[in-house]
């Protein structure tokens, strides 16, 4: 029996590409997909790289596959969107050596700012294949697939799991690492890898674009012929007028249903894209109705509605378009309550859940009790208050101080946003001053580019740059501003001050955000300057320096006078440290909570906390 | 064997880790197992709920369906009465008696339940289940940190369906040496903890 180890599914798809021989992985953090490449890097033969941002480490991915080396890109669905232009480029030339795309979705927005499918931009709009998973040993046997069919095919594969396959636990199979005994070479082919609207001589002078284009279509047969056969898909019998058809994760959740109803249903469990139109076209025609369950938008529901019309078959498709819930993460409840709708008989066999007769409040999310940026958000506020500025914000840690109480990021879109939004902001007439606040991993990521616009439009705004040395949000990945790389190596850490004043910005003044009268100064000096300033808040993680052993500030045992605390609640609305509890109109410190960070001191305005 | 145990706490009380034990420990004795978290943001503070479930056959949906939940082990009251509503007909809770803020309630913006309405929800729900107070024990050991620990003892001294000795030994090949001992005699005062209740 092959040996089992009890892997997370992004550690399975880790495994799956150190044993299919992969050479060069690269990727920027994001959940739910990280781990991938954490796994992959304790293997010394795979150079793994967290790189600036998702399109860089799919073209570093692609340089590797052109020398017949394989290799792999991870990222999350929204770091896809930023990879796109370069994948509607790749696949047009096609690959060398295999090339994976893991692409990790997160239907439901647990971790993310939209709860985007990205089998769209990878296989309706790129034309790829993409293989969808549905168990942590599925991911795996589909990583290593597709390295190999990227070869066969010249195509690259992509593989999209959610977030529910890249977090689950389950023991896996482990096989044999593959070595590889090609070396590596690079050899020109200028038709295919020079992009250009050239006019290609030898095809009688037809446009190069049009030419990979076609190369792209006809590579469909090809993959056709492959999904048909692939392991992947597969049809179960079972009793119903209804036909289930199952995608990646939907499988778990239909089979799930089964077990508790204690009943078989017609499945037609699919894994592919494109599609294995045979096996489709014979499980429709015994049916009257499809319901396809998929997460999260109706991909495959519309493909199959698509292939049934052109084959002139009526069967009545439903699915994401409306039957099942379009926006939400699948689930087995909703598997569940969708069947009882088909069968009513079945409603009485749903499990009874348990109520509960009392109001539980939300839990939204703040700093970290000991972070840094709390303490630069409070300065911030005080500061954007007394100026009626507008503060754009960006994805990061800090983003928490756009939420109840501090409220103080007027928006927040996607990396890098902030920058270029404060900047359209001042050109909008307004008179308001304008701020941005973006994090190191960020800036590096996609601000850096908005920045080096408003310093060239000399547009007048502070950008603010929260500096921990990490990327705290995902689990401390490091990024270019790190000293180290993923696997601890020495690194040139690119220091931010000097870039921004290498480029031009008005200022670069570095604080410690712990400081917060020095905070307040830099801001309000800032704000009176034409131009871009920048203020980088440069100080470790406070999670990350328990950890490592560095030091975020000198602790200092705080408590609080109640007498002289007057109730007023500036130490919760424009600071909000969850060791300051309130009750009775008073303020109290919950020694047990506090790591002595002693900012609170400089909050209170009464003297109240000393 | 089919039992689904869910973990609900908040970021930073080692959720996670207590959840690893046991599955390596069903795994040690032979049985499938199938787990996920759902940490969300995975800052601090935030809601953090770990599904382990274990099996004899084939399993299929990581995350617990609703009405599945054997056992709901609550390491803040409120994560656990947020969850309530997965328990099953004959489910159980074992609940840590402490309580993390909200926010909002900390705003005044809205209200943490009272202990009296905590303890009439709970008596109503009609479902059994124990009140430990499992970071206090933990604090006079060593840390709150060892909170998790403290309902893993706990769990185990309750529930028939654990040789103790065996978690134990579990928890002492998991733990980092410099925090071994500790751990252990968290573990330890958990089961004394309950020991007599069940």
């Amino acid at each position: 029996m092959a040996k089992k180890e009890y892997l997370m599914g992004n550690e399975a798809m880790g495994r799956g590409a150190v044993e299919a021989g992969v050479k060069v992985a690269a990727g920027y953090p994001g959940t739910p997909a990280s781990e991938v490449l954490e796994y992959a890097s304790k293997y010394p033969d795979v150079h793994v790289e967290w790189c600036i941002n998702e399109k860089v480490a799919l073209e570093i991915t692609m340089g590797a596959s052109l020398c017949y080396t394989r290799a792999m890109a991870v990222m999350k669905h929204n770091g896809t969107n930023v990879a796109l232009d370069f994948l509607m480029h790749l696949n047009y030339t096609g690959v060398r050596g295999g090339l994976v795309l893991i692409s990790g979705d997160d239907p439901g927005g647990i971790s993310s700012q939209n709860e985007e499918d990205s089998r769209i931009i990878t296989h309706l709009d790129a034309h790829l294949p993409v293989f969808d998973p549905w168990c942590p040993q599925e991911a795996k046997d589909m990583v290593k697939a597709a390295f190999k069919l990227s070869e066969k095919t010249e195509l690259c594969f992509v593989v999209r799991p959610v977030m529910r396959v890249c977090h689950a636990r389950s023991p896996v199979k482990l096989e044999e690492i593959a070595t590889s005994s090609k070396e590596p070479f690079f050899e020109d082919d200028r038709s295919r890898f020079i992009m250009s609207a050239v006019r290609e001589p030898k095809a009688g002078g037809v446009l190069r674009p049009v030419l990979r284009h076609k190369w792209l279509n006809e590579k469909q047969m090809e993959l056709l012929q492959i999904m048909a056969d692939s392991p992947f898909n597969h049809e179960e019998e079972g009793e119903g007028s209804i036909g289930l058809v199952t995608c990646g994760i939907g499988y778990a959740y239909v089979k799930e249903a089964e077990e508790i109803l204690g009943k078989k249903f017609p499945i037609l469990k699919l894994g592919t894209l494109p599609l294995p139109r045979d096996k489709v076209v014979k499980f429709a025609g015994k049916f009257d109705k499809l319901v396809v369950y998929e997460d999260s938008e109706a991909v495959v529901e519309g493909l199959i509605k698509e292939l049934l019309y052109d084959e002139g078959i009526k069967v009545a498709v439903v699915g994401r378009s409306g039957f099942l819930p379009k926006e939400g993460e699948l689930l087995t409840t909703v598997v569940l309550k969708s069947l009882a709708t088909l069968y009513p008989e079945l409603e009485k066999l749903i499990p009874e859940t348990a109520s509960l007769d009392i109001k539980i409040p939300i839990r939204t999310r703040t700093q970290c009790i000991g972070c840094a940026y709390r303490s630069l958000l409070h300065a911030l506020k005080l500061v954007a208050r007394k100026t009626h500025g507008v503060v754009a914000g960006d994805i990061g840690c800090y983003d928490a101080g756009s939420f109840l109480p501090l409220e103080l990021q007027s928006t927040i879109y996607c990396m890098g946003s902030s920058i270029p939004i404060a900047t359209g902001i001042a050109y909008s007439g307004s008179k308001q001053p304008v701020f941005a606040i973006i994090g190191d991993s960020t800036f590096f990521h996609n601000g850096v580019l908005g920045l080096l616009n408003a310093i060239h439009n000399a547009v007048d705004m502070v950008v603010i740059v929260c500096d921990n040395r990490t990327t705290a949000m995902t689990g401390f990945q490091p990024h270019p501003g790190s000293d180290t790389d993923i696997g601890g190596k020495p690194v040139i850490a690119i220091d931010i001050a000097k870039l921004v004043t290498a480029a031009g910005a008005t200022s670069a003044r570095v604080v410690n955000p712990y400081d917060i009268p020095e905070v307040m100064k830099a801001l309000n000096k800032a704000a009176k300057e034409k131009g871009v300033s920048v203020i980088v808040a440069s100080s470790p993680c406070y999670l990350l320096a328990r950890r490592t052993g560095d030091i975020c500030f000198t602790p200092r045992k705080v408590s609080l006078d109640p007498d002289r605390c007057n109730g007023c609640k500036i130490c919760i609305d424009y600071f909000g440290c969850p060791a300051i509890r309130f009750a009775d109109e008073k303020a109290t410190i919950d020694q047990a909570t506090c790591v002595e960070c002693g900012m609170c001191v400089y909050v209170c305005k009464r003297g109240a906390i000393t | 064997m089919n039992l689904n145990i869910l973990i609900a706490g908040v970021g930073g009380q080692g959720n996670l880790f207590a959840s690893s034990i046991l599955a390596e420990y069903f795994t040690n004795q032979g049985h499938q197992v199938l787990a996920v978290e759902t940490i969300g943001a995975a800052q601090r503070g935030g809601s953090v709920v770990s599904h382990l479930r274990v099996s004899d056959s084939e399993m299929y949906s990581p995350l617990i369906p609703a009405g599945k939940v054997d056992i709901l082990m609550g390491f803040e009251i409120l994560e656990m009465l947020r969850n309530f509503q997965l328990l099953s007909v004959d489910g159980s809770y074992l609940l840590n008696d402490y309580k993390e803020p909200t926010v909002l309630c900390n705003l005044e913006m809205d209200t943490y339940p009272s202990d009296e309405m905590i303890t009439a929800a709970l008596q109503k729900s009609g479902k059994k289940g124990y009140i430990i107070k499992a970071t206090e024990c933990a604090r006079q050991i060593g840390g709150s940190l060892l909170t998790n620990v403290v309902m893993v003892g706990a769990l185990c001294q309750l529930s028939p369906l654990f040789h103790r000795q065996e978690v134990r030994q579990v928890l002492a090949g998991k733990s980092p040496p410099k925090v071994r001992d500790l751990n252990l005699k968290a573990f330890d005062a958990g089961g004394s903890l309950v020991s007599g209740m069940s």
